[in-house]
């Protein structure tokens, strides 16, 4: 009896057990937090710019990483790395030309472009899902628009990604598994082809007009156009574009040229493409800004009549003594002023800029970059901090539109004396080549590797460099040994053409 | 009066006694010198009676039938079975069981005599590791079980880093530990002294009945519990002691370091001596300095630890319970905030309700409190030369301590100050947890056929809090406002198992038989806040509230996953000659698409002793084949969801409209993360065959092991061609294979007993394949390349260290490079006439070859003594510390770079110059691209415990005796033996996974004084 008893109690147990056991739907739960990519509502296409936007972000988180701030100048000649006691590799590179394909920077300079090239590759398939909602030709044409500006954002990414390597892969979709590379000018006819879709498609405006303000617009793409025709040797199309933007009548040179780099110059009627930052006006909380892109150029200034009264930075990027002292030759004032941050000096804006600890390293600190103290938000601190990083000027327009000109046989007096004028210096008839080069290393100084791609451009690089041990073989940096270890088709013999 | 107390328990728990009492039997228990035994269990089979010997050895049993048979069990002791024959007195001697055959073994969901065991199981006690001196129980088996790598961590409170034979898993390795039925990663929160014992499933027969989970092997952990018939014990453990670290890497003082700049290049360096000479004093002339400190000196300390517990445990024919209370408080040896503080509370009973329903419960309770330091410090203090002193009253900038800044000497935004860094550094954790289990037993047929249902519970959370306060050391190392960080993370977990278990003989046939059912729910919730401008001078105002409100912020995260298992054993013997025994397990996932896992194994034993050939043999009291095969899982791989995500938020988004001095506003994008794959969890095959032997009456034994474990399906995140994401998927295969052997001695000599125990295991540890074709996948620190060891240090071979000019002129590669006398010349390997990323080879890795351990110890009468060692070979670290010179050229150098270095032809062949060190072809800014120099061999010995006790007995206080004091004194880890230029070779976390040694936290020898109170 009692036996019976407890069989049934664990019988009932049992059966209990085996009734609880569950469905199968007892393991179907949906992961937690995680957003499903499905969850973009195509169909509204009122949302449809956030897509664009990302690709912005891309270039304010890419683009501008401080160790491309270095690269793309340490080559020029007139600057180097300005310090030796770090990252040596950047010393050898800029005084010496010696690679290390090893070296983290240029891996880093590689992926941050390619980043770019990848997030906008999926923005553009993003917008066609937009498309198939769209009804009316109103919004079509926003959509094109859109689709433009993300092709400039990528163009650039890939203009620069030329400019280092020389012959890079196309990525015509991220998926793709053929990792030969493509000729520089196969990559120029990729990003001009973009840039062709940009010119037709968004605005023609400034981009300080552009709805979304500080969008890139048509003029940007058509003067990144004219910089990629310039690169290839093509002065009749240079020529063409550049003045087709001058005849706009839109731009015009912001007549300050020290606080054209400081805030108040930010997108000014000079400016053709800017990476926008903002501190919200807030002196604490968020900052959507460049990382370290200013900070690492930084000294140590200091301004007691400022509320923050110190700030500095990593004190990279230094300008050779040689070259202030041609700068000073040429009897420049306001762009010396401006470019030049001299140590154990003070700034027009009141900061003292602290000499360099050491004198081995560099004592003139690039001024295009700092903001004075006076500037900031109270309550930020960080070296350059709510500054916009200028990418395209109207002045490197002008400047081009001369020297078409000039090897065209026409006078470029015209666009050349605009430059000058602005920069307080005396105007000069029937200009040359030659003094549109020289115009073009003061005036675009630490600009992008401006220097450095003039002088491969017109061949001086062996005649200038050379001294230095820069050979043709050095015009491009190798490809990063990372990309080399996953990639081995990277060495594939380049194509030739695009065929795609 | 206490004893009082605890017998009345007893008769409390005791229940009505059985039918048809005949006669009281009673008698003596003494073991083989004549001491009388305390607390021997004596039962009458068959039923609930029993009693426990009193101080005396004495028991007495009522009500025992003339033909009934009485057990005797005792700790150590080997049971006794005995047939009352109608005697009224039994008097017994225990004999010490020296085969263990009987001991029971917790295997899963079970338990198993060792005798009867087909795979390789260690089991260590709770009393084997009570009095060691580490925060975490994993932290004392260090040198204990062959096969079991313990790599300890020398922060307080930070537990260390187990792998159970080899690597398996590129992402995690770390076993499962399963405290009485719950699932956990890590049992740091654990008391050594909260533990019965740990068993530790090695091969995959033993582990697959935890399926999914198993992979990296499993932790059996049992809590301590009370025994049937015994009376109350209570025990107060305890040590104090002090640490310190012992192995102090020497770094260049004020005057090498000078030299070496000064010999490196005077033009780039000088400003930096002349300006410590300026501000603290010195002699440029003859080198010498004002300010010379060791950062390393400065940042470490004498640290206290000490430890208490109290234990009561006991049990009626009915009823055990076990009650304990433990403390625990580590201090940090770094001069800082840092320590760790530990309460826990355990409570164990069981009860037999009825002669068919047992019911129990089980509960850890733990509160610590973890105040960590900022191991960046250590980083800091190897990098920033000794020129600066540790504070500078000159210095007005600074606030509120004047500490000096590496500023003042011209160093700039790589230096910090690493006593600041200690100093600022306010990170404080508390933990909570409450591990429950709750289980009713029903017995269907009576020593047959049982049913046990189980729920355990288990909450735990953390609350971390960070302050940092406003200060300012240098431009590099400030902070401008406070900034209050809360983190609260909570983990609930429930499981409810339900286990029928069947087991019967006919004959010569003995079977068992065992199916469960399981299911789980594991979640996690994480809540951030932060604010800037929070009040900090009173601890009591840091809250989120008080801040400024536009700065605070919150984030959250969280994961939940699900699963439901099936599970079964099966077990068959032939006369105790064959063993067999399936075992299976059905585990469903909701953390992957691919839902269910199917989990077999097999294990086969022969028992060759029992077997008639082998009788009047006298070469083996006990010889037994093994061998076993089985699948296991790993589901501590991420869960990829096959969603596709997409990025929001600030970092997402483009700012607009910042023109001029306007404000910029975000228009909120989105981009697209379309880098996924499915995941799976890995899977492990693994093979086991191995000997358990035991001769010349249990004194020698031996268990000898190999075993072949095959991870396939192995998750790598290979970066993407070009983008360099990293993409997660299964495709690696990795091999490792080895021998686990353990040999033991034991013995005594009249009053001399002693033992001595060696074990040893080797690991051949292989990539077998990566994803496709692919041959190498190289990592930030590491290269996995198929054919060689996991986890490898990569770069070029330093063939030497060219020595003259003539010599450079000779050699083209030099010359293209530019290179000078000092200089690493690299091994030319594929001889093209160039050094590039081709002749870069794998350096060796950070997983040993061979770990050993050798134990010795005897006791003399009241004396007693042990000691244990544990070392590693074959194994190599990258010092990161050294290779950061990469970033900035004037950091201190270590004193065997001073000492060693090239100064001159022919003055050595293997260290580079001064001037070498400050150069890029020397010192490469990429880890997977730098040279040999920079690996150094992780091979270790230490003797990683000495105790001496001395116990005194029966110790009279008045009308009460005192059964036994014991005092001890313990000296853990005290001597290490390795040639690497760290201060431990033993390196944790995710660094260690790869052997890279940066910030590491220095490991501390430890000397304890201990007392053990039995009342």
């Amino acid at each position: 009896m009692k036996i019976k008893f407890h069989k049934i109690i664990a019988a009932a147990a049992l059966g209990l057990t085996m009734v609880a056991l569950p469905s199968c739907d007892y393991l179907d739960i949906e992961p937690e937090k995680t957003l499903p990519g499905e969850s973009v509502d195509y169909t509204k296409t009122e949302d449809m710019y956030g897509a664009v936007s990302g690709c912005y972000s891309e270039i304010r988180a890419h683009n501008m990483h401080w160790i491309i701030n270095l690269l793309t100048s340490i080559r020029d000649g007139d600057v180097w790395s300005g310090r030796t006691d770090d990252q040596g590799d950047l010393v050898a590179m800029g005084n010496k030309y010696q690679y290390n394909s090893s070296w983290w920077g240029v891996n880093e300079t590689w992926r941050c472009y390619f980043q770019i090239i990848r997030v906008c590759n999926e923005a553009l398939l993003m917008l066609d899902n937009f498309a198939a909602n769209i009804t009316n030709e109103n919004d079509r044409t926003t959509y094109r628009s859109y689709c433009g500006e993300v092709r400039i954002i990528r163009a650039l990414a890939y203009y620069r990604l030329a400019q280092f390597f020389g012959n890079v892969p196309i990525l015509f979709d991220n998926y793709q598994d053929d990792f030969t590379p493509s000729t520089r000018d196969v990559v120029y006819e990729y990003v001009l082809r973009d840039l062709d879709y940009a010119m037709q498609n968004t605005p023609k405006v400034r981009p300080n007009q552009m709805a979304h303000v500080g969008a890139f617009s048509g003029y940007t793409a058509e003067a990144l156009a004219a910089k990629v025709y310039y690169q290839m040797g093509n002065y009749d199309k240079v020529r063409e574009l550049t003045n087709d933007i001058i005849n706009s009548g839109l731009f015009e040179l912001y007549p300050d040229y020290y606080q054209l780099w400081k805030i108040p110059g930010r997108l000014c009627d000079e400016s053709l493409a800017e990476c926008q930052v903002t501190d919200f006006g807030m002196g604490s909380g968020d900052y959507v800004g460049v990382d370290q892109f200013f900070n690492c150029a930084g000294p140590t200034i200091s301004n007691d009549n400022t509320v923050l009264k110190s700030t500095g930075g990593w004190n990279f990027v230094g300008y050779f003594d040689s070259f202030r002292d041609w700068a000073i030759a040429r009897g420049e004032t306001v762009r010396a002023t401006t470019t030049f941050l001299v140590g154990g000096t003070t700034t027009p804006s009141g900061d003292y800029v602290k000499p360099a600890g050491n004198p081995n390293n560099t004592n003139v600190w690039n001024g295009k970059w700092y903001v004075p103290l006076e500037q900031f938000t109270e309550g930020r601190t960080t070296y350059g901090s709510n500054n916009n990083v200028r990418i395209l000027r109207y002045a490197d327009v002008l400047l081009m539109n001369a020297e078409a000109k000039v090897r065209l046989g026409e006078s470029g007096d015209a666009p050349f004396n605009e430059v000058r004028t602005r920069a307080k210096m005396p105007t000069i008839t029937n200009v040359t080549v030659d003094q549109i080069l020289d115009e073009r290393r003061m005036e675009l100084c630490c600009e992008w590797g401006e220097r450095y791609a003039d002088l491969i451009r017109t061949g001086k690089a062996a005649e200038v460099l050379g001294a230095n041990g820069w050979t043709p073989d050095k015009t491009y940096f190798p490809i990063p040994q990372t990309q080399l270890d996953l990639a081995p088709d990277l060495l594939n013999p380049p194509y030739t053409s695009l065929n795609h | 009066m206490k004893k009082h107390i605890f017998l009345f328990l007893i008769a409390l728990f005791c229940s009505v006694a059985g039918a048809m009492a005949q006669k009281t039997v009673s008698g003596n228990v003494a073991d083989a010198s004549g001491e009388p035994l305390i607390g021997v269990s004596v039962t009458l089979q068959g039923s609930n009676t029993g009693a426990v010997t009193d101080i005396d050895g004495n028991y007495s049993l009522a009500n025992v039938p003339s033909d009934g048979v009485i057990k005797f069990s005792y700790f150590g002791m080997a049971s006794q079975d005995i047939k009352v024959d109608g005697r009224s007195t039994i008097n017994v001697v225990m004999k010490e069981d020296n085969l263990h055959l009987d001991e029971v073994v917790v295997i899963g969901y079970g338990s198993a005599k060792a005798k009867d065991l087909t795979s390789p199981i260690t089991t260590v006690s709770g009393a084997e590791i009570t009095n060691i001196p580490s925060s975490s129980p994993m932290g004392a088996l260090a040198g204990k079980v062959p096969g079991v790598n313990v790599i300890n961590s020398g922060a307080p409170g930070a537990g260390p880093t187990v792998q159970i034979r080899g690597l398996g898993s590129f992402t995690a390795s770390s076993p499962l530990y399963v405290v009485d039925g719950m699932f956990y990663d890590d049992i740091n929160w654990l008391n050594n002294d909260d533990i019965q014992d740990i068993s530790i499933l090695k091969d995959a027969s033993a582990a697959a009945i935890y399926g999914v989970k198993a992979a990296n092997g499993v932790v059996l952990v049992t809590t301590k519990k009370g025994f049937k018939h015994q009376a109350a014990k209570i025990t107060y453990n305890g040590y104090v002691g002090i640490q310190k670290a012992t192995h102090l890497l020497k770094m260049c003082n004020s005057h090498e370091y000078a030299t070496m700049l000064m010999e490196a290049n005077p033009d780039a360096y000088r400003t930096y001596l002349e300006a410590s000479i300026a501000n603290y004093g010195g002699n440029m002339s003859d080198l010498s300095f004002g300010a010379d400190t060791d950062w390393y000196d400065e940042l470490l300390r004498t640290a206290v630890i000490t430890n208490h517990n109290l234990n009561i445990s006991g049990g009626s024919d009915r009823a055990t319970y076990s009650l304990g209370m433990s403390y625990l408080y580590q201090n940090g040896i770094m001069k800082a905030e840092n320590d760790y503080e530990r309460l826990n509370f355990r409570a164990q009973v069981d009860y037999e309700a009825t002669n068919w329903l047992k019911v129990g419960f089980n509960g850890v309770f733990s509160n610590s409190t973890q105040n960590n330091a900022n191991s960046n410090a250590w980083q800091q203090a190897f990098n920033l030369p000794s020129i600066l002193p540790v504070y500078d009253d000159k210095n007005a900038a600074t606030f509120p301590e004047k500490f000096a800044s590496p500023e003042t000497v011209g160093f700039t935004n790589n230096f910090s100050n690493p006593v600041a860094t200690a100093f600022y550094n306010k990170a404080r954790n508390r933990n909570y947890q409450a591990m429950t289990n709750f289980f009713a037993e029903f017995t269907i047929i009576p020593q047959k056929l049982d049913f046990r249902t189980s729920y355990g519970y288990d909450y735990a959370s953390t609350r971390a809090v960070n302050m940092g306060i406003p200060y300012y050391v240098s431009n590099n190392q400030h902070r401008e406002t406070s900034e209050l960080t809360k983190e609260d993370s909570q983990w609930n977990k429930w499981v409810w198992d339900n286990v029928l278990t069947y087991k019967d003989k006919f004959g010569k046939h003995g079977v068992g038989a065992m199916v469960g059912y399981s299911m789980r729910q594991d979640s996690y919730h994480f809540l951030k806040g932060t604010a800037q401008n929070v009040p900090y001078e009173n601890e009591e105002w840091w809250y989120l509230a008080n801040g400024n409100g536009d700065t605070t912020k919150a984030e959250d995260n969280g994961t939940r996953f699900r699963s439901q298992s099936i599970f079964a054993r099966l077990n068959y013997d032939f006369d105790s000659r064959y063993l067999l025994m399936f075992t299976f397990r059905a585990d469903g996932s909701s953390k992957y698409q691919e839902k269910w896992g199917y989990f077999p194994s097999v294990g086969a034993a022969w028992n060759i002793t029992n077997e008639e050939f082998m009788e009047g043999q006298t070469w083996a009291d006990f010889l037994k084949l093994r061998a076993s095969w089985g699948m296991l899982g790993n589901d501590k791989v991420a869960a990829s969801d096959g969603f596709a995500s997409i990025t929001t938020g600030n970092k997402a988004s483009g700012v607009f409209g910042s023109l001029g001095s306007g404000i910029g506003v975000v228009y909120p994008g989105y981009y697209d993360n379309s880098f996924f794959s499915w995941l799976r969890w890995e899977k492990v095959a693994e093979t086991n065959v191995g000997l358990s032997y035991q001769t010349l009456n249990g004194r020698l034994s031996a268990e000898l092991d190999w075993f072949y474990r095959l991870t396939t399906e192995a998750v790598i995140s290979p970066s993407t061609p070009i983008f360099g994401n990293a993409l997660a998927g299964n495709w690696g295969k990795i091999l490792n294979t080895g021998f686990d052997i353990s040999l033991n001695w034991n013995d005594r000599v009249g009053d001399f007993k002693y033992y001595v125990g060696a074990n040893l295991s080797t690991l051949h540890n292989e990539v077998k394949a990566l994803r496709g074709g692919l041959q190498y996948i190289i990592g930030g620190r590491t290269v996995n390349k198929v054919g060689e060891r996991m986890n490898s240090f990569y770069g070029y071979e330093v063939a030497g260290v060219y020595q003259t000019q003539a010599e450079i002129d000779a050699d083209p590669i030099a010359v293209a490079n530019g290179l000078e006398p000092g200089d690493f010349k690299y091994k030319d390997q594929n001889q093209d006439g160039t050094i590039d990323g081709n002749d870069r080879v794998t350096l060796g890795s950070y997983l040993p070859s061979v770990s050993y351990g050798i134990n010795f110890g005897f006791s003399i009468k009241n004396f007693d003594f042990a000691i244990s060692t544990y070392g590693q070979a074959g194994a190599k670290m990258f010092n990161r510390k050294r290779q950061l010179r990469y970033a900035q050229s004037n950091y201190n150098f270590d004193h065997d770079q001073f000492e060693h270095r090239w100064t001159g032809a022919g003055s050595t062949n293997e260290y580079p110059s001064a001037k070498a060190l400050t150069k890029s072809w020397n010192v490469s800014s990429s880890a997977t691209a730098s040279n040999s120099y920079f690996v150094e061999s992780a091979d270790f010995f230490r003797i990683q415990n000495i105790t001496l006790g001395y116990s005194f007995r029966n110790i009279k206080m008045g009308n009460y005796t005192m059964p036994g004091i014991r005092l001890s004194l313990t000296a853990d880890r005290p001597f290490s033996f390795f040639s690497a230029n760290t201060f431990s070779p033993e390196l944790t976390g995710t660094d260690g996974v790869e052997g890279w040694d940066t910030q590491v936290y220095p490991l501390s020898s430890t000397y304890t004084f201990g007392v053990q109170l039995d009342f």
